[in-house]
């Protein structure tokens, strides 16, 4: 009796030791609790072009942004509160984008924009001055590393994403030599002198740059000049519209092998499209988005995309701050930013540093990883035009 | 002072100072649109020669003053006595070649900008007040020269000349001179605001510097009131502000606000809202306060 009762004792005496063990093991386990957000609506303030001469851009930009706001309260919110994107309109004046980003820094956490090059000079110092993060998600690195680490760049560097996609358009479209048409304006020269570096990697020869500022309204004399040097290919690095006239200037001159004119990514928009018309059937095209893929959460957008514009396909910008509003939402609720006004200064500062060096980030149309502000494997496409339309060809990456 | 509240004060003095760049050749009848080529050109300068000479910044201002001064003296030999079209010509002709040449000189970052300029004095609430300071000085200056000139002999002469050139000449107003003195001058305010409007942003970018900021100053200009130098005070606060204040349903309608106003200006009070009538009448009605 009393050997039950000892071995009663026993497996009593391990139960509790069982019992202390599970529970310490399950305190340990158990997930901090995460700060409460006191905010009832996350702002994001957006300073973006609504009006002047880039507002087509502005608008698709703004539309990207609330997309992904919208997708985000359909599933639930950040953090369970809904987010709201706040279009502030520079107009692309930097001395309105300064007085506006001068009220932003006063409350919001992290801001979309500027854009573009003239506003983010302008006004992203503000921010930087403020130690708030300013998503340039539409300029160049050379621009965006300015401002790190209150600024991430969309790009990898020039010289690093562009010479391969004009390696690969020289060689396997027998490119030998090559003039470049050149838009003067901000990052493009650089960008051309990027080309000119992949072409020397495919063994072509560059023959020269021809360049035209924004106010050419006829390029028949320029294309002259470049058919003069007697180029087999033709790379144009300029405004859309103005690419459009170029490649027309061509085919009006006797031009055929479309294939061998490639056309820069910036002027992959709405106007190139709309001026160039069947003239661009054939000509090849680089760009960072893949308009021909196929998952549902890109075919949503793109649906959605075409229904509020007239049945166009989503240009290559439309879907950068589209993914910036879903890098946000991830920064805040990795670090438990609570939107606490009085936590402003820190909590600023951990979704800085959230996204400096994001990993795995999952955009849109493909997943990438940041590196100090940086993009580390984003890929490119060549895409072939026909009918307004473009085709890939091919997918490069680094 | 809020940040928005520094950037509205100073970029509002340098509308001011620029309105009244192009005022004064106005007197004369010249449009003289050199001056923002003039802006473009000594802050290029200056951002040069602080950032890469590391100058100090009050060396790079008075060189950018002396900059505007002596491209617009150079020019003004020229088109000192022109008519009005010529000197919009010529204006417009070295707003492009400005522009062209600052695109492909690297040493000032042609396309790409010139990035992070110092704060002129230390830190950066220093150097807000530094540039707050200096603007309102050079209004205060610039304004009182302007107002000097007005009620002066030279002041009367301008009148005379923008009414009849003949009549002026017969009177023996030497408008070449006279031309030549108020270019000179209007450019040489131009070049020290042109400094001073990179050192508030502390970058330079090609377009800061486009025909827009043309018509924003004519804007000033013809709104305010042509015919004295006040209506540039009234007027420069007063659109740059309306273009903060609206609502964003009606921001966008902005240009269309700016057109009707100016053409309701243009219709109904064509000397704009300040007319030298209403100055004489104001500047009257202080002196007898004051002699009271």
């Amino acid at each position: 009796m009393q050997k039950e009762i000892r071995m009663k004792k026993k497996v009593l005496f391990f139960l509790l030791i069982l019992l202390i063990a599970v529970s310490v093991v399950m305190v340990g386990c158990k997930k901090e609790k995460a700060p409460k957000v006191v905010v009832e609506e996350w702002e994001i303030p957006f300073l973006n072009s609504l009006t002047g001469v880039i507002a087509s851009i502005g608008e698709y930009l703004q539309w990207g942004a609330e997309r992904a706001a919208f997708e985000i309260n359909e599933a639930g919110g950040i953090a369970g509160k809904p987010v709201k994107v706040i279009g502030v309109d520079t107009a692309l004046e930097p001395q309105k984008g300064v007085v506006e980003m001068s009220k932003i820094v006063d409350w919001a956490l992290v801001a979309l924009g500027p854009v573009p090059e003239p506003v983010i000079m302008a006004a992203a110092p503000i921010a930087v001055e403020n130690e708030m993060m300013t998503m340039t998600a539409t300029t160049s690195l050379e621009y965006a590393e300015q401002f790190f680490p209150w600024s991430i760049s969309w790009f990898p560097a020039t010289k690093d994403r562009l010479p391969p996609l004009a390696r690969v358009w020289a060689e396997d479209y027998g490119v030998k030599e090559v003039v470049q048409f050149v838009g003067t304006y901000g990052p493009w020269p650089g960008m051309a002198a990027a080309h000119v570096e992949g072409l020397k990697a495919a063994g072509a020869t560059h023959l020269g740059d021809i360049e035209f500022g924004q106010d050419v309204v006829t390029f028949g004399p320029l294309v002259v000049k470049a058919l003069d040097m007697k180029p087999d290919g033709i790379i144009i690095a300029g405004w859309p519209d103005k690419a459009a006239k170029i490649v027309q200037e061509l085919k009006s001159r006797g031009w055929t092998d479309m294939e061998k004119i490639l056309l820069f990514s910036s002027a992959d928009d709405a106007a190139l499209y709309t001026t160039g018309g069947a003239d661009l059937n054939g000509t090849i095209i680089y760009n960072y988005i893949n308009v021909d893929q196929d998952t549902p959460r890109w075919n949503a957008f793109k649906e959605a995309y075409q229904k509020d514009h007239n049945g166009l396909q989503p240009p290559s910008l439309s879907t950068n701050y589209y993914d910036a509003v879903y890098m946000i939402k991830r920064a805040i609720e990795e670090t438990g930013v609570t939107g606490d006004p009085k936590k402003l200064k820190e909590e600023r500062k951990l979704i800085a540093e959230a996204m400096l060096n994001m990993k795995n980030f999952e955009g849109l149309l493909f997943n990438w990883d940041m590196s100090d502000g940086v993009p580390t494997n984003k890929p490119g496409y060549l895409f072939q035009i026909q009918d307004g339309r473009k085709k890939l060809v091919k997918e490069i990456r680094g | 002072m809020s940040l928005a509240t520094y950037y509205f004060l100073t970029i509002t003095a340098v509308y001011i100072l620029m309105s009244w760049g192009l005022y004064l050749p106005y007197r004369v009848a010249h449009l003289h649109f050199l001056t923002v080529a003039n802006m473009l050109i000594s802050g290029y300068l200056s951002g040069y020669m602080v950032q890469t000479l590391e100058v100090p910044f009050a060396v790079a201002l008075l060189a950018g003053f002396a900059a505007g001064g002596i491209i617009g003296y150079i020019v003004s030999l020229f088109i000192g006595d022109a008519p009005t079209f010529t000197v919009v010509i010529v204006g417009f002709t070295f707003i492009y070649i400005s522009r062209t040449a600052v695109e492909n000189i690297k040493a000032v970052g042609a396309t790409m900008g010139m990035f992070g300029l110092p704060a002129v004095s230390g830190s950066p609430v220093m150097h807000r007040w530094t540039i707050l300071i200096l603007l309102y000085v050079l209004v205060v200056v610039v304004g009182f020269l302007i107002y000097r000139f007005e009620h002066s002999r030279l002041g009367r002469a301008a009148s005379a000349v923008f009414v009849d050139k003949d009549l002026a000449t017969s009177m023996g107003v030497d408008i070449k001179r006279l031309g030549r003195l108020l270019q000179t001058f209007s450019s040489l305010v131009a070049g020290g605001c042109g400094v001073i409007y990179g050192f508030i942003y502390r970058s330079f970018h090609l377009d800061f510097f486009t025909f827009h900021l043309v018509g924003i100053f004519m804007t000033v200009i013809f709104v305010g009131g042509y015919a004295t130098m006040w209506g540039t005070v009234l007027a420069a606060p007063a659109l740059y502000g309306l273009s903060l204040i609206l609502p964003p349903a009606v921001a966008s309608w902005r240009i269309v606000i700016y057109g009707t106003i100016l053409i309701a200006v243009l219709v109904l009070k064509p000397e704009g809202f300040i007319t030298r009538r209403l100055a004489y009448k104001l500047e009257t009605a202080l002196s007898r306060r004051r002699r009271r």
